[in-house]
């Protein structure tokens, strides 16, 4: 069973959306395996991380949800190199009133495919310990726009379904797994982004249980950008992208093989901090086909 | 296992170091804008919506251009400022969006203004180019009408000072003030109408627009034209029909509600209970100052008018529009 677990474990990844949650994990396909997941996930937030202050309404748009379904697939090339193919279609309802809609020119609706995420990992080095193993794995990553979706609508693009930014990823990852299943993963990268959107460090600590018959982990990630500018603040203009995103997010993530080649996988997360980005909390349920 | 526990312990320590966590207190020595102070407050969110469809909340985001300080001075009216002339978030639609704007700039200054800096007499030169002034009243201090409620608000661009009622300046004469109510240049349904009708009818267009007086006027709404028909036994239906009554009739009337001084105008915090010369042959009487307001009856008023939008400013005087006629003994 163990091994079993160990060909079909996945990669979680973390639903949403927008905002780097970095579809890359700390473990290894093995050569010609891998697997497929959909997702979807549903967030919702009608606070906001304002600088100085949260604010308990979203302007404009009151309360933004957020659904997503995701396509995501790593494939081993060889134990060494996977690769990992991401793409989100988004789906973000506001709630502006009826009056504002009509005075403004708002819709409370934006949907659409989003950023294609396209990763290479790879295993520079692995050191058995005596009751576990040590991964060190370099990633590299690029996230493409693919949908036509606008982001450059004033304060409609608070609902923006992203940032229409081109991406490179750079990302260091360190794995500790003991042999009873418990195992530590930590990732430090780097975000390079095009469109005004600021440059940022992108950090996740993760802490779980990979044996058996299944799979738990815990996670804080964080999001410090470069630079940018306040909503609402000196230098804001309207344009959202070039805004200073910075978060601490927390989650969880199960995933249970259940029948052959197929597991599901579920999981909750939430802001816990941040600056100019909603206080979203969002659920999500998937489906992963391995083989 | 305790090795295990040292080796997560380690690695915890190493990431946790990586992550340098966001908190809410990194921005704790960090002022917000104007705008932001608006989006924070709830009392403020009929301007917030004002701001958003008046295009200024980008505006007042950043610092000031047209003035070497970088700020602004912004006297901000609540939502119980706004809905004492039966304004809310969902209705602002009923203003122009270009008179929004201009509404909106009247209650804003360059520079800073802190309140210590407020005097009684004082003039202050708004955004829209019109002035305001200070009035102390009572141990009140007023921006024209608008009692300020709150003073100095500090923001990053800026101070803030809170009123009890919006400001309004029609950027015209007191005729043109009134032609731009009936053309529907101020609420989107026209107002004013018969006013503007009768005026004409009366002759009395030229006489009120004399730029050298300071007219205190008091502008029956088109209700209370329709009202005193119904009262004459008349049916008015359009503004031509206060063709119906007598010229001299209407221009007596008219001219009974102007203040006979037109040496200076008066907003509802200059005024008091009294009686007043008016440019006619009847006396205007004001109730008890209440609230910001004053009832306004002529000698022939049953029940006297309540100012629905009181302290407009022109470029000629004040106008408070009303709900009644005044009326002299008949």
């Amino acid at each position: 069973m163990k091994r079993k677990l160990n060909t079909l474990l996945v990669i979680l990844l973390v639903t949403s959306i927008s905002y780097a949650q970095m579809p890359i994990d700390g473990f290894m396909k093995k050569k010609g395996s891998g697997s497929v997941t959909v997702s979807h996930s549903y967030e919702d937030y009608d606070e906001v991380f304002l600088v100085p202050n949260k604010v308990d309404r979203v302007p404009v748009f009151d309360e933004v949800e957020i659904n997503a379904t995701t396509l995501y697939a790593v494939y081993g090339v060889t134990d060494d190199i996977n690769v990992v193919v991401n793409l989100p279609y988004i789906s973000t309802q506001g709630y502006a009133s009826a009056a504002s809609q009509e005075n403004n020119g708002f819709e409370n609706e934006r949907s659409g495919f989003q950023d294609v995420g396209i990763y290479s990992k790879f295993r520079a080095f692995t050191l058995n310990t005596k009751e576990g193993r040590i991964n060190l794995i370099g990633s590299l990553g690029v996230e493409l726009p693919v949908g036509g979706y606008d982001v450059d609508e004033g304060l409609q693009s608070i609902i923006a379904i992203g940032n229409r930014s081109t991406d490179i990823n750079a990302i260091g990852i360190a794995n500790y797994k003991h042999d009873s299943g418990f195992f530590v993963t930590g990732q430090t990268g780097y975000s390079l982004r095009s469109n005004d959107v600021p440059n940022a460090f992108l950090n996740q600590l993760k802490i779980g249980y990979a044996a058996g018959s299944f799979y738990l982990d815990g996670f804080i990630a964080n999001q410090i950008s470069e630079d940018g500018v306040d909503i609402l603040g000196e230098g804001f203009t309207g344009f959202f992208p070039a805004t200073q995103v910075n978060f601490t997010r927390v989650g969880l993530n199960v995933f249970v093989p259940v029948v052959s080649q197929f597991g599901v996988s579920a999981g909750a997360n939430t802001y816990v901090a941040g600056r100019n980005l909603g206080q979203s909390t969002g659920f999500y349920g998937g489906l992963t086909y391995s083989f | 296992m305790k090795s295990l526990y040292k080796k997560i312990l380690l690695t915890c320590g190493l990431a946790g170091a990586l992550i340098s966590c966001e908190t809410d207190s990194n921005y704790d020595d960090e002022l917000p804008s104007i705008a932001n102070i608006a989006v924070s407050n709830s009392n403020f969110s009929v301007l917030e919506e004002a701001a958003i469809t008046g295009n200024v909340a980008v505006t007042l985001s950043n610092a000031n251009p047209n003035d070497p300080s970088g700020d602004y001075t912004v006297f901000a009216p609540t939502n119980a400022a706004f809905a004492r002339l039966g304004l809310n978030e969902d209705n602002l639609g009923v203003l122009q969006q270009s008179f929004l704007t201009n509404t909106l700039l009247y209650h804003v200054s360059n520079g800073n203004l802190p309140s210590q800096q407020i005097q009684d007499g004082v003039a202050s030169t708004s955004a829209l180019g019109i002035d305001r002034r200070f009035i102390e009243r009572d141990g009140d201090v007023y921006i024209n009408g608008s009692k300020i409620v709150a003073t100095d608000i500090t923001a990053e661009n800026g101070t803030v000072h809170v009123i009890d009622k919006v400001m309004i300046a029609s950027g015209g004469n007191v005729v043109e003030t009134a032609i731009a109510l009936n053309d529907a240049n101020v609420f989107v349904n026209p107002e004013l109408s018969y006013l503007v009708e009768a005026v004409l009818y009366a002759d009395l267009a030229g006489a009120l627009s004399n730029p050298d007086a300071n007219f205190t006027v008091f502008a029956p709404n088109d209700q209370a034209f329709i009202d005193l028909g119904a009262a004459l036994g008349l049916t008015f239906t359009q503004p031509s029909d206060i063709r119906q009554l007598d010229q001299s009739l209407v221009t007596a009337v008219l001219l009974n509600h102007v203040f006979a001084d037109v040496s200076a105008s008066n907003f509802t915090s200059e005024l008091s209970a009294g009686s007043y010369d008016s440019l006619g042959d009847d006396d205007i009487t004001l109730g008890a100052f209440n609230n910001g307001v004053l009832s306004v009856s002529g000698s022939g008023n049953a029940s006297p008018a309540n100012m629905v939008i009181p302290d407009v400013q022109t470029s000629n005087g004040v106008v408070h529009v009303i709900d009644t006629v005044l009326l002299p003994v008949l």
